[in-house]
């Protein structure tokens, strides 16, 4: 495959629909204008916009597959012209929808660790799998010749890649995971910042009202917008993760999820800069939490803030044993992260925190509304139980010479890093003079995650512990 | 840390002197354009005096706190890695391993090319770093010295 190729023509539907994405107004400023003059006047630059535009870009866009390097070719007035060693990719994803099944087309993106926002620097709409696999072929080729001698004796003896490890939902885990997301959470404050934007009047009047209503009758009304809320967010991840499979082979890892549009991600195992142990508050009921790998791309962006789930859910007992097939470096057994802990009089350091933070949008907003005090003085509370949870949840260590492990309490949400030494860019300290007389130190690592950077911070850490992390970083990162 | 600590050079009080000078002229501009704005516009007198004041007090404060900041400014650069340390009521010391420095910035503006100084930014895959002033010498060497290690150890791992 040298040869320069177009994408599909089934490609047109991703150009089309993203000028309709970006000018949907145009077609109500023309049917509503359609009696004067200069709304027909547009209905020249909609034929522009809607039809010849799409067809030029899917016709300017073009690209190569050469054993060294990828190439893709974009633009209509400045032309693009992307060149892409193998070496260099972090992520190759494939989306498929629906549509496209029956015809054998997936949308191909390739992704490298460049800083360049937003997109991926190579998008195809609308290729054959081949394109892909060929393109992993070449990556695997150019990984395995240069580098290092082990991987490359093994990829030689293995020409087909075995599977090392799948892992898939079961029906069980399937429901625990979905029915504990926090994702309904962004969907209420959305609807009560809606609820703030009404005009002031109406609220007065729903006040007014309100008070004559009884209290029940509004923590219903509550609860059932909330229960909207969550259920919407239990279909959609229900059809994001529908037959969700991951599975190793070699030195890569792929993950496969979603109904309407299969999404398949894969990325090499060098390339991932640390795992994340993530657990909600309904997740710690249920004692189990979700694997997650951080990657130096956006591939994963649609996922939850650019990280690619592994193990969606599994309990706390078989999280190392199911992560170590896919990760050579984990540990097997869950780490000590007792070295690094906010203990006794320093929680209170937290919790104070905490309070402060919140105190004084709760006394502008008591002073505002006198009468809604109960529920302010509620946020104070959540607010102490943040900082006791930051407290009790901070933890980490040296796990060995190359692998760091870091927890933090954010949200109500605990978080457990494994970082190989090798991907944390930047270990800071930091101490007011407060906390030198006291002996306290916050510490910050810095990782790569998606196209920023990913600050684990451990706040009122002692000195010594901070330091130790530091030096343990200065003298063996080379 | 057995490599010692350097401290920026001296040359750099003139130029963070000069800047709040600057800073100064900048926000008088600003002021009398308040004060242009209350004798056409009727705008409240008291703009103008919080203005007036803020345009006095941040240039004191600057100017006063430079020996402090130049005291408690530190670099240290060793074979493997360098180190930036600032502030002492809020202390921060941050490591960055010169395997991971992805790029090297020398960046001078009008006064320290004059001094024959240079604001050095060291890159990371994630992170960014700034020392504001260095010897120009002293950052051509780190920036050569940083090159060297990258030929080096080629590491493809970000």
């Amino acid at each position: 495959m040298t040869k320069t190729k177009r994408t599909h023509p089934l490609g047109l539907l991703d150009h089309l629909a993203k000028s309709v994405k970006n000018w949907w107004p145009l077609f109500l400023i023309i049917i509503a204008q359609s009696q004067s003059w200069w709304g027909k006047l547009l209905i020249p630059a909609a034929i522009l916009i809607f039809i010849i535009w799409p067809l030029i870009s899917w016709w300017s866009i073009s690209y190569r597959v050469t054993p060294t390097a990828l190439e893709f070719h974009s633009g209509i007035l400045v032309r693009h012209h992307e060149h892409i060693p193998y070496v260099r990719i972090q992520t190759v994803q494939r989306k498929q929808w629906f549509y496209l099944a029956p015809f054998h087309l997936e949308e191909v993106s390739v992704e490298t660790a460049s800083h360049e926002q937003g997109k991926p620097e190579v998008r195809l709409a609308a290729v054959k799998p081949e394109v892909a696999a060929l393109i992993e072929r070449y990556r695997q080729a150019v990984n395995a010749a240069p580098t290092d001698s082990t991987t490359a004796a093994s990829t030689e003896s293995v020409a087909i890649p075995t599977i090392q490890a799948t892992y898939t939902l079961s029906t069980r885990t399937k429901w625990q995971f979905v029915l504990t997301s926090t994702g309904f959470i962004p969907i209420l404050l959305v609807a009560l910042g809606v609820y703030g934007k009404l005009p002031h009047n109406l609220i007065e009047r729903l006040g007014s009202d309100l008070a004559h209503l009884s209290g029940l009758f509004l923590i219903i009304g509550g609860l059932a917008i909330a229960l909207i809320a969550w259920l919407f967010t239990v279909v959609m991840l229900l059809i994001r993760y529908f037959h969700f499979r991951a599975i190793r082979t070699g030195d890569k890892i792929q993950v496969a999820k979603g109904l309407f549009q299969r999404n398949t991600i894969t990325v090499p195992l060098q390339r991932i800069q640390a795992v994340r142990f993530k657990q909600n508050i309904f997740r710690q009921w249920l004692a189990i939490q979700t694997t997650q790998l951080l990657l130096a791309s956006r591939a994963a962006a649609e996922d939850n803030n650019d990280d690619l789930v592994l193990l969606p859910a599994v309990t706390l007992q078989q999280s190392y044993a199911d992560l170590r097939p896919f990760v050579d470096w984990a540990p097997t057994t869950s780490p000590d992260v007792s070295a690094l802990n906010v203990t006794n009089g320093r929680r209170w350091l937290l919790v104070r925190n905490a309070l402060l933070i919140a105190l004084v949008p709760v006394a502008i907003a008591t002073w505002l509304w006198p009468t809604w005090n109960a529920l302010f003085d509620l946020v104070l509370i959540i607010a102490f139980g943040q900082g006791l949870f930051a407290a009790n949840n901070t933890g980490g260590g040296i796990v060995n010479r190359h692998l760091l492990v870091l927890r933090t309490g954010h949200w109500w949400t605990r978080e457990t890093y494994l970082v190989p030494l090798a991907k944390i860019q930047s270990v800071r300290l930091r101490q007011s003079i407060w906390m030198k007389r006291t002996h306290l130190m916050h510490l910050t690592v810095n990782v790569r995650h998606g196209n920023r950077n990913q600050a684990i911070a451990l706040r009122y850490l002692t000195a010594e512990q901070a330091e130790s992390i530091y030096n343990w970083y200065l003298t063996n990162a080379i | 840390m057995p490599q010692t600590q350097h401290p920026l050079p001296n040359r750099i009080k003139l130029i963070w002197g000069i800047s709040a000078s600057g800073s100064l002229l900048v926000l008088l501009v600003v002021t009398g354009l308040f004060w242009l704005a209350q004798t056409y516009w009727d705008w409240a007198a008291w703009l103008t005096v919080t203005m007036l004041v803020i345009a006095v007090g941040e240039p004191i404060i600057e100017t006063a706190l430079i020996p402090y900041r130049y005291r408690f400014t530190r670099y240290m650069i060793a074979d493997t890695a360098v180190e930036m340390q600032a502030g002492f009521i809020f202390k921060k010391r941050v490591a960055i391993p010169i395997a991971r420095v992805q790029n090297v910035t020398l960046n001078a503006g009008p006064l320290l090319q004059w001094q024959k100084l240079s604001k050095i930014t060291v890159s990371t895959a994630s992170t960014t770093h700034t020392i504001d002033g260095l010897e120009l010498t002293t950052a051509e060497q780190l920036r050569d010295q940083i090159m060297q290690l990258a030929r080096e150890a080629r590491h493809d791992q970000n």
